[in-house]
Formats: structure tokens, sequence, C-alpha cells
């Protein structure tokens, strides 16, 4: 304990008790050995559980909670699955931390409420998406544009059944950074298709998710 | 969408400028709206550290600085919309503001509070390699240059600052700037000297970014002598200074040159009811502390326009 200071963990409290609807699941995937950011994300990921009576946090080992594994997903870690009233298909790999963790908190909520701040017209376009999409977003914890492509395809998952979403951290990930090419982000990489560098206004990122999709 | 939201003002930006804004017409009891098509904070949240904004002795990161600014704009009532300005229409006492959603926003009065982006070179490579090794962002994609040569374009503070942040991650920095000297602050310059990493290369022109798949060099020519040479580089940070968003405004109300929208003392544009802070504006110095400075005139100065011609 003791990653969060006093008044944040606070604040996090007033939110989640605000905000939070539906009890929302951190099914947190991690491994004994060699996974070095294991540890900081499964403290955090505690601390957060703890601010409210609505969060649980779960914790499976990658080689051995073999069926979990498949269910949500899951080829690389630490990997954390938000889970609302439904599984929407909210991924991080690799540590939310730095500017990240605000989209840590806003996805939460967001889950527990199983809605987002997406404009209408954005979301009755998402409802439409009638085969799988794959959002993978590449991020480094400084990096402040970031939050913005992550949370845009978070919620595009929320909104959509079809729309799996990924946060990766670049450092963690070096195998991705290579075989993406990843040099700047936040880099998108739509069903393997689509991408694009940088962050992108609302009305442009959902058209290259339906374009994904067509 | 076509719906029409009404407001007693509209605020285009949430940079330091709109967020000031919004917290004064909000705290004057005006209904307020801020428009952003990004995430609130405009530069300031790109910004790793500042150190001359008043009432942090200890310095503040920029993203946090611009979270707690827009706190304490929303406790005020400023509603913030999260949509793309497209189009602004100058109906008669009534300015309306076309978003991308297809609705509209409808106030009497207007503050544009768009700020200004960072310029492109507008060389060869530039465009074709970005994201590939050209980045306009050194905190968010440093890391991916650790242990390999990289070039900082430019010679401002920007510039030089995240020249002096590179060099704790990258093997080398060379800065190529088109003067033989610094316009950065001397407090930073003496920083960047005194750093072994760190190489300049003065008075250089540059031509073009070199590399077909990644960026393996920056081609320049020297003003003097006019040789020309490939700096090898695996980056290239562009931070060659920025530019108004002020399209939108464009032919509505007046602008320099360079695009700025010129203001009276006031705020106040060519325009009656609309209004501009900030970075967009024509003015000396673009720091935070003026921005919020211009932010709080323009509030007060519409919110006396709205009493006067209600």
């Amino acid at each position: 304990m003791g990653m969060l200071r006093e008044e944040d963990q606070n604040h996090l409290r007033r939110e989640f008790s605000g905000k939070l609807v539906n009890p929302v699941k951190i099914v947190f995937f991690t491994q004994k050995l060699e996974c070095m950011y294991c540890q900081p994300t499964e403290e955090i990921l505690t601390e957060i559980a703890s601010l409210s009576d609505k969060l649980i946090l779960e914790k499976h080992d990658l080689l051995e909670d073999k069926s979990l594994v498949d269910q949500y997903g899951i080829d690389k870690i630490p990997g954390i699955a938000l889970i609302g009233d439904r599984d929407y298909g909210v991924r991080f790999f690799g540590v939310p931390s730095g500017f990240e963790f605000t989209s840590l908190i806003e996805d939460i909520i967001d889950v527990s409420r199983g809605t987002t701040g997406l404009t209408l017209d954005s979301r009755e376009k998402l409802k439409k998406i009638a085969k799988p999409v794959k959002i993978q977003v590449f991020i480094t914890p400084t990096c402040p544009y970031c939050p913005a492509a992550v949370r845009m395809a978070h919620q595009a998952a929320i909104e959509s059944d079809m729309v799996t979403a990924h946060m990766v951290e670049s450092a963690e990930f070096p195998h991705l950074v290579q075989k993406y090419g990843v040099m700047g982000v936040p880099k998108v990489i739509i069903n393997e298709t689509i991408q694009f560098e940088g962050a992108q206004p609302e009305p442009v990122f959902i058209n290259h998710i339906l374009k994904a999709a067509e | 969408m076509s719906e029409t939201r009404n407001y007693d003002i509209t605020i285009l930006g949430a940079g330091p400028a709109g967020l000031t804004a919004g917290l004064y017409a909000g705290r004057g009891g005006l209904k307020a709206a801020i428009i952003e098509k990004m995430m609130p904070g405009g530069l300031v949240a790109n910004t790793e550290r500042i150190d001359n904004y008043p009432g942090f002795p200890e310095g503040i990161s920029g993203y946090e600085l611009a979270q707690k600014m827009e706190q304490q704009t929303r406790k005020f009532g400023a509603e913030i919309i999260s949509a793309q300005a497209e189009n602004i229409i100058s109906e008669g006492k009534y300015q309306l503001v076309k978003l991308s959603d297809g609705s509209t926003v409808k106030s009497r009065a207007l503050i544009v509070a768009t700020g200004a982006f960072p310029k492109t070179l507008g060389v060869s490579g530039e465009k074709e390699l970005l994201g590939k090794g050209v980045s306009y962002c050194a905190v968010c994609d440093g890391a991916f240059f650790k242990n390999q040569p990289v070039a900082v374009l430019g010679g401002g503070d920007s510039a030089v600052q995240e020249a002096i942040y590179l060099a704790g991650l990258v093997s080398k920095v060379t800065v190529i700037h088109r003067r033989n000297a610094l316009r950065a602050a001397d407090s930073i310059q003496k920083i960047a000297f005194a750093n072994k990493k760190i190489a300049f290369a003065w008075s250089k022109d540059i031509l073009s970014i070199e590399g077909s798949s990644r960026v393996s060099g920056v081609r320049v020519m020297d003003k003097q002598t006019l040789k020309e040479e490939v700096i090898p580089a695996s980056g290239a940070f562009i931070y060659v200074g920025y530019q108004p968003n002020s399209e939108l405004v464009k032919g509505i109300v007046n602008t320099d040159q360079q695009g700025y929208i010129i203001t009276d003392d006031k705020m106040a544009t060519s325009l009656q009811g609309i209004y501009a802070c900030g970075d967009v504006r024509q003015k000396l110095v673009r720091q935070i502390s003026g921005a919020v400075g211009d932010a709080a005139t323009a509030a007060i100065a519409a919110q006396q326009y709205l009493e006067l011609n209600a």
C-alpha cells in the first residue's frame, strides 16, 4: 500500500461513491516469475479496489488459470480485464501508471455504468457494427496524448459488443513494438488492417473503427 | 443530430485560457459551454514541467495543472462539450457554433481560446516519417530511442528543454538551429551547454528528413558555407514554434498576417460579442500566466456586454 496519496484516495472514494452503479470485477492476470511490472500493477489495483465496496479484485495466474485466460483473451501479463454487468472487452496490458492511471479510473466508472460520454451519433454507429473488431492502443506512461486514444478505444468497446480494446504499454512488450514498428505514441492498430498515429478527434477515430468493421 | 443548445456564452478551446474563461463565466452566473475536441488542458498538458506559473514553488507537471484547472472550472458549473467546432455563423446578435456531431451551440457571446499548435517544418520526409522517428512530443516518444542518436530541430525554450529531457535517454542529441545562438532562456541554455550529450549544429537550414521506413538522419545546409550534410539521427524531434488555431474565425474577425486574432485591451475582436484570449491572440508573450489573465478579462468583458445588450 501507499502508492496513492491520501488526498487522491479521498478524491477517488468520493468519485466512486458518487458514480459507480454496477459492481466492477477487476480481473488481474499475473505470473509468479519473470514479470517485472506485475507487482506494481497488483499494488495499484489492490489500492483502487479498497476504495469502494463495488470493486472486486480477482487475481489469476496466466499459466494455471487456462480457462479464464481463454475466456478473456489474455495473451500477456500483466493483463487486466474490467468486467461490469457483462464483459465489455476493456483490457489493459502493462502497468496502468502515469497518465494511464486516469484512463483506468474513468474506464472503471464507465464499465460500472455500462455507458460512455461518446456522442449519440458515435454510439449509434458503433452499435451497428456486426463484425469483431480488435483495437490495440500503444502508449507510454509519460504521453499526455495517449489517454485520449485509450479512452476512445475503451469507450468504443463499451458501446459495441463487437469491439474489444487493449491498452498496450510499449516498454513492457518490445516484441509487439517491433512487430508493429511503433516509434511514436499513441499508435492505434485496428484489426491488423488499419493503423494511425496520434490522438484523433472522436469522429475520426470512430470512422477508423467503422472502416475496419466493413 | 440537428439539435440546438442555448447558452449565455460559448468558449472555444479548453486550454488554460478557455478553462479560465469558463471558470469566470460560471462563477459570474452565466450558463457557459466550453467546446474541446481533445482532452481539456491544451498544450499545457503536454509540458513535462512548469516552473514559472505562480503558486507552485516546487513546479508542477503540466498535466496536473491542467487537471486542477479543469476541476475548478467544472466546480463553477461550466459545461465541457467534447466535440470539434466545425463552423461559426454570426446570425444577428447570436453566434452559432456548428459541432462535428451535427448539433449547434447558440449564444450571444463567444470567446475564442483555441490556442496555437506546433508548427511543422514543411520539409520532405516530415509527414512521411511521422511516427517512424519524426515526433513533436519528446516525453511521449523519447523512450523509443534509448541509446540511439536523435536530433532536436529548433532553438527556442521548448526545443532546448526537450533536448535536455532526451539527453537523459538517448546516446546523443544534436540541436539543429537556423541561427548561431539559441533563443531559449539563459537558465535553460546553461543546463544544455553543460550537458556532454548535447551537441549543437548552428546556422543550418533544414532540407529534409532522411530515411525510408524510419528516420536515419536530417539533411542540412550550412548557411555560410552552403555545404550540405546529413546529421545521423534515429529520431527527429521538431520544435520550431507555434501557429495560431484561428481557421474557424478567419473572415469573421480581424487577424494579423500570421493569423493571430487582433483584440483591444478588453479582449474584444473586430466583431461585437466575439472575444479572444490566450495563445490565439496577437500579443508579445505566450505564457500560461498571460493566458489566464487574458481569459479573466475576456469573460468579464463578455459578461458586461451581455448585460448591456440584454
